[in-house]
């Protein structure tokens, strides 16, 4: 009987105490060089067939803001993740607001439960897909030797279920976690420098994806991944938004 | 600087004072969220975001009944904190509970299946709740967050003065310090749980009695290393020693209390098979075994307690053991009420072992006793075989 996020800290502390650190930070370097070289975005061929003024389905948002310690640990931080969530969605209506299509917020059947399941397990599916095309598209040390130059990620036909209250031709889910040095990591990091060692600060990732409804077919792929940015206030909130949907077929 | 390894121990030392200078955390109070802005809420927030997943998860027993037993029990060790407490079982055939700080329980039915009676399931739900009402989650990631921070400091120093073994050093030390004040909160929580089962007015002397079988078990098990609860845990001897003195002191006082056997046997009797099934498939049987031998001796639905016995000899298949299975699936068909695969089960060995009469006749009932069996065509078929 342990508690369980005991658990996961204990492993992910044991994970980071017998790595010495800098390797750790020189991969870490390696893996966003090797992120700013590549597009930022990545679409399924042929362009997406949307009509004008497309119906957008828009999910519910996936934010969370993390301090990062002195240690490296990452603390989840409640109040940063409400500022956020906030900041992330006015910057989405006003970016959407320009393109022509209509958005529909996602609303989660409340009066049936069975759906809400279906619906949830189908957003799950999704984190699952765009976490792995972060991996396998993105750093060619992963790439699968099975999807090559093409772009065909797919969440299946069984996406209808989630439309059936809304008539939509695509859906747009957003996925961010943003992290900040502490004091302390700040002070680490100084004190690092001057003994030779590197040590990274926070990162800002995420990956927004435009799904069509009736295939299940991942249309476009945008993502973020660069150790600046700040979703805590408004305008760098903005700023972000629009990077991550820099490209977007809409 | 000559380095000298005494640094380390005198760094490694000032860490460990570190974790217990920590300011002193109260116990959670009825009702009480977090504030916004404290790192508790950053817990929380997380742990909600793993509630919402595993509650729409596949491996959730949503049975009505079954969770309203449940539900009554905690409510029945801890009225006020009742409303506070979320869980969901989780069907997993390992034993284990886990409390998360946001009052989300996990309950597993390895668990539920070893719990002989209430009070013994009651007892590891309390021991849940104390940590809730301890707020262990936050004093451990307190301690992990500060450890881990000073220690990156002292791996800086360290390199600096080129000796960077002597990190690695303090970075065991420190895991050590960690594990060492997770154990003081399972014997925390130890407490607070035997205290109330011992309020609510069950028997106490059922706190131990739950260890000693797990002990048991370990001892026959074929995969001992699989028992994961014992890593971050107080040596079950130790504590199995601790919660007996406890209870006969509450007796010598006159205390005693109710273990609840055949309210906790006709509430998960329902379930037992498909937990079985599950036990069995972990392929340990040695200490399946164990298992087994405390259901059997409740004679609780005994023809659903030998045939799993049987099956577990037929999966077992070591020389002796399809004897054995017969045997046990014959002792299921003498009473009353027994699962149909019994038969299906005792068809397929007496045809191994070349009986092909007896190996049809069984086939025979089995399509008479089951005629809505899934697998219907398929014996049907091993029944044109045999001819």
């Amino acid at each position: 009987m342990n508690t369980a996020s005991t658990r996961t800290h204990v492993f992910s502390i044991l994970a980071r105490l017998f790595h010495p650190p800098f390797k750790l930070t020189v991969l870490f370097i390696c893996l966003i060089c090797i992120g700013c070289a590549t597009t930022s975005y990545k679409a399924n061929p042929p362009p997406p067939n949307l009509p004008q003024n497309a119906r957008v389905l828009l999910m519910p948002l996936d934010v969370q803001l993390f301090e990062l310690t002195a240690g490296g640990l990452q603390e989840p931080k409640a109040d940063w993740t409400a500022a956020a969530e906030n900041h992330v969605h006015k910057a989405l209506e006003s970016v959407l607001a320009q393109k022509k299509d209509t958005v529909v917020p996602y609303e989660p059947p409340q009066d049936n439960p069975e759906k809400a399941r279906i619906n949830e397990q189908l957003m799950k599916l999704h984190e699952a897909v765009g976490q792995s095309i972060m991996i396998h598209t993105y750093y060619p040390g992963y790439n699968l030797p099975t999807k090559k130059d093409q772009f065909d990620w797919s969440l299946g036909g069984g996406i209808q279920r989630i439309n059936e209250r809304y008539d939509a031709h695509c859906a747009l889910f957003i996925f961010i976690r943003d992290s900040y040095a502490s004091p302390g990591r700040k002070a680490a990091m100084v004190l690092g420098a001057l003994a030779g060692i590197n040590i990274s600060g926070g990162l800002q990732t995420g990956f927004a994806s435009l799904v069509d409804l009736q295939t299940g077919n991942i249309l476009w792929f945008g993502r973020l991944f660069r150790p600046t940015g700040d979703l805590r206030t408004p305008e760098p909130a903005y700023e972000a938004v629009s990077q991550l949907l820099f490209g977007i077929p809409l | 600087m000559k380095f000298r390894p005494v640094y380390v121990w005198i760094l490694a030392l000032c860490l460990t004072c570190l974790s217990c200078a920590t300011t002193q955390i109260q116990d959670i109070k009825p009702g009480e969220k977090p504030a916004l802005e404290s790192d508790e809420a950053g817990l929380w927030m997380m742990m909600d975001e793993i509630e919402t997943n595993l509650k729409t998860s596949g491996r959730i027993e949503h049975d009505p009944d079954l969770n309203a037993y449940v539900n009554q029990i905690l409510c029945k060790l801890q009225p006020d904190y009742c409303n506070d407490i979320r869980y969901v079982i989780v069907q997993t055939p390992h034993f284990n509970a886990s409390m998360a700080p946001n009052g989300f329980m996990q309950v597993w039915t390895g668990l539920m299946l070893r719990s002989q009676n209430e009070a013994q399931l009651a007892y590891v739900l309390g021991h849940e709740m104390g940590h809730y009402q301890r707020r262990h989650s936050l004093k451990q990631w307190r301690t992990i967050r500060d450890t881990s921070s000073a220690l990156i400091f002292l791996q800086i120093v360290a390199a600096g003065a080129g000796v960077g073994y002597a990190g690695s050093i303090a970075q065991l030390v420190a895991m050590a310090g960690i594990f060492a004040y997770s154990r003081d909160m399972e014997r925390e929580a130890d407490d607070i749980g035997f205290g109330l089962l011992a309020d609510a007015g069950y028997d106490f002397h059922e706190a131990a009695n739950i260890w000693q079988a797990l002990i048991e078990e370990r001892d026959a098990a074929d995969q001992p290393d699989q028992f994961i609860l014992f890593a971050s845990h107080p040596t079950t001897s130790e504590r199995v020693n601790t919660l007996r003195k406890m209870a006969d002191q509450l007796a010598s006082q006159g205390r005693y209390g109710e273990s609840y056997q055949r309210e906790y046997l006709d509430a998960t009797r329902p379930f037992r098979a498909k937990w079985l099934k599950n036990e069995l498939r972990k392929r340990d049987f040695a200490a399946s075994q164990v298992v087994l031998k405390h259901l059997v001796n409740t004679a609780d639905n005994p023809g659903e307690l030998h045939f799993y016995q049987g099956e577990l000899y037929r999966m077992r298949a070591q020389p002796g053991d399809a004897e054995k299975a017969i045997a046990s699936y014959q002792k299921a068909l003498s009473f009353e009420q027994y699962p149909p695969a019994v038969l299906r089960s005792l068809g397929l060995l007496f045809w191994k072992a070349r009986k092909f009469e007896d190996a049809q006749d069984s086939f025979k009932n089995y399509l008479v006793v089951d005629p809505d069996a899934p697998d219907y065509e398929m014996i049907k078929s091993y029944l044109e075989e045999l001819q």
